[in-house]
């Protein structure tokens, strides 16, 4: 199994009676809550926890991409990247994910992308999203075009890193006369092309497609939909392409914190984490959801549980039997990870290690715990000690 | 009651309610769609027939797929008035709707008799910030769209069945999809309205916070020869919330208008 460590570089200093007078930590929440100097020493702190992570021995290291929010201050992962790229030698650099399909002109990003995979010869992976619902409050894209457009951003930039060129574009969206790009891509054909979602069955048949069979990162669930969907994941492949999905095609991605003991782990991870989930994370319906984001069929299925998305408060306990983070002793973590892995065989991990005002001791003590107690047993993990869909089924 | 017929454009099926007998009338709704309840356009046949369609991926027409913003709805219509054989018609829009009319009156201004527009949608104010219908519960919509008390019995309609919920989720999507950026209007539509000659009276909602009263102003300094009125105690949906003074202004400027 690879195993990486990801970061949402939260505005951790944020007053947190923010909610007393503002919907959500995103898209309205007034930027004078922001203190440069503040976000000065954040940003190099978080950027020193990823290296530290690169240095133990983490396959990677990850960044992602939000916009006017305090829950993760990267508009633009390849900032962060490219700050990653010189001071990493061996770990992959994994861009989870960029919205190309936001921007005017995604070959831009696609350049950066193909830059950083040169710089660094070849360890660049990069993520393609959608961008969440707020995204589309945040940048004024319309989300009624929004599957279209990730697409077809999609099929522009895979023709840039691919083609010889010039060759010209025209698309619904987007329209190029030149397409060609320099510098081309250091992987070839192009760099590994993952796509991280919360579980949405459009883009897991999408990613599934064996022309593209591209890594598939659930994130933030609970247990049983990360087995609903990485599952679907390998019936995607099996029943409506034909083919068998290897396990290196699937990931989870969830928070994650150790300390000596359970008890110890669940009250020092406890407020924390409560902040990520319940202030960060905490997005009105309508600010998730805008009309036309989803799908008349995903809207049918969000719908039932349409209130408890915007309504649920979570505590250390409910996320920890949920399943939707994984705290505790090193033992704990190590064998609830290798638990999971023998049901669900993935062989991709990413671990946030810092969430919501996880101060800088406890997260390098997190990182180093996981690094010596849990990464060894994790990296040795292969298909032999998955047990199969279809035992899992019989079982 | 409205009897409807789903009738097919070159290709492109739309749903279309009429109600009422009379010279026909052209209605365009707005953003929110059309309710089973529309106390307006009740009145408005007991002078007119009414012709209702549901604009492309709204209601009961489908979505089609290379029908993407207001240019292209007003192209629609045009199409529609040629499928319909009417020549000239009396055309009212409220919110989105009066945005279409704008743009088919600016291409064809003689396809229209009159126009009528209710808390139109369409031009760009500077400095006169419109309301996001988007970036918003249920409960601030209707506070939104409603001065009084109408939207709760109005949201109610919606919520129904889920036949009813599905129709609301998808009239919002397609909302979205022809007014989310420029947000309700097209930047460029004041340096033609010169060209929409047709005899065109203005109606707003004193209260109207989506779009302000402004808006009307800014409208009738633009369309030659345009009236303008102002309805009381009414907000965004004057239809459902004042619809007998909304009836009573359309009526009435189409009898002054018309010979």
């Amino acid at each position: 199994m690879k195993v990486f460590t990801f970061h949402l570089m939260p505005y951790a200093d944020l007053d947190m009676t923010f909610m007393d007078k503002h919907r959500a930590a995103w898209v309205v929440l007034p930027n004078t809550y922001y203190d440069p100097k503040k976000g000065h020493e954040l940003y190099n702190r978080y950027l020193d926890e990823l290296e530290l992570a690169a240095e133990l021995g983490f396959d990677g290291i990850s960044v992602n991409e939000h916009h006017q929010n305090a829950y993760g201050l990267m508009p633009s992962p390849v900032v962060t990247a490219a700050a990653l790229a010189r001071r990493t030698k061996t770990a992959k650099i994994a861009i989870l994910g960029n919205a190309f399909g936001l921007r005017e002109h995604p070959l831009n990003i696609a350049e950066e992308h193909s830059m950083i995979d040169n710089i660094t010869g070849g360890r660049l992976i990069t993520g393609m999203v959608r961008g969440i619902g707020a995204e589309y409050f945040s940048t004024g894209n319309n989300p009624a075009f929004s599957h279209a457009r990730f697409q077809e951003a999609h099929d522009l930039v895979v023709q840039a890193w691919t083609r010889p060129g010039p060759f010209s574009f025209e698309g619904k969206f987007y329209h190029f006369e030149y397409v060609n790009m320099w510098p081309r891509p250091f992987q070839q054909p192009h760099p590994p092309i993952w796509t991280p979602s919360t579980g949405s069955a459009e883009t897991i048949e999408w990613a599934a497609h064996p022309s593209r069979r591209y890594t598939y990162l659930q994130a933030y669930s609970p247990t049983q939909s990360v087995a609903r969907f990485l599952n679907y994941y390998r019936q995607c492949a099996r029943d409506m392409y034909g083919y068998t999905a290897s396990s290196e095609q699937i990931g989870w991605s969830t928070p994650v914190y150790i300390s000596d003991t359970d008890e110890k782990a669940r009250a020092e991870a406890k407020p924390h984490i409560e902040i990520l989930f319940n202030k960060l994370l905490r997005l009105p319906f309508e600010m998730l959801f805008p009309p036309g984001y989803l799908s008349q069929k995903s809207l049918a299925n969000m719908r039932s549980h349409k209130r408890s998305v915007s309504g649920q408060e979570h505590t250390i306990d409910s996320l920890i039997d949920q399943g939707i983070i994984v705290c505790g002793s090193p033992e704990t973590v190590r064998r609830q990870f290798t638990d999971a892995h023998r049901l669900l065989g993935f062989q991709n991990l990413l671990c946030l290690m810092q969430f919501g005002t996880l101060p800088r001791d406890l997260t390098e003590r997190n990182i180093r715990l996981f690094a010596s107690e849990v990464l060894p047993a994790l990296q040795g993990l292969t298909d032999r000690e998955y047990m199969g869909m279809e035992m899992r089924a019989a079982e | 009651m409205a009897e409807h017929a789903v009738i097919d454009v070159h290709g492109r099926k739309v749903n279309i309610r009429r109600m009422g007998q009379g010279a026909p009338l052209l209605f365009l709704h707005g953003a929110l769609g059309i309710a089973d309840q529309e106390p307006g356009l009740e009145d408005l046949a007991r002078h007119f027939e009414v012709i209702a369609p549901d604009h492309p991926g709204f209601g009961a027409s489908e979505a089609s797929g290379d029908i993407d913003d207001v240019a292209d709805l007003a192209i629609f219509y045009l199409d529609m008035l040629d499928h319909l054989k009417l020549d000239a018609v009396h055309v009212a829009g409220q919110c989105i709707g009066g945005w279409i009319a704008l743009e088919m009156a600016i291409y064809a201004s003689h396809r229209f008799k009159t126009l009528s527009l209710v808390n139109s949608a369409g031009l760009r104010v500077k400095d006169q910030p419109r309301g996001d219908m988007f970036l918003c519960s249920e409960a601030d919509l209707i506070k939104l769209l409603f001065k009084g008390e109408a939207g709760d019995a109005w949201m109610k309609g919606w919520r129904a069945s889920p036949a009813h919920e599905d129709i609301y989720e998808r009239n919002r999507g397609a909302a979205a999809k022809y007014t989310w950026s420029p947000r309700l209007c097209n930047p460029k539509l004041d340096r033609w309205l010169h060209r929409v000659t047709a005899p065109t009276h203005i109606v707003w909602g004193r209260d109207n916070h989506v779009i302000p009263l402004a808006y009307a102003d800014a409208l009738k300094a633009l369309i030659p020869g345009a009236t303008s009125a102002v309805i009381e105690d009414c907000a965004h949906m004057a239809h459902i919330e004042q619809p007998a003074a909304f009836a009573h202004e359309i009526t009435h400027f189409i009898r002054r208008a018309t010979p």
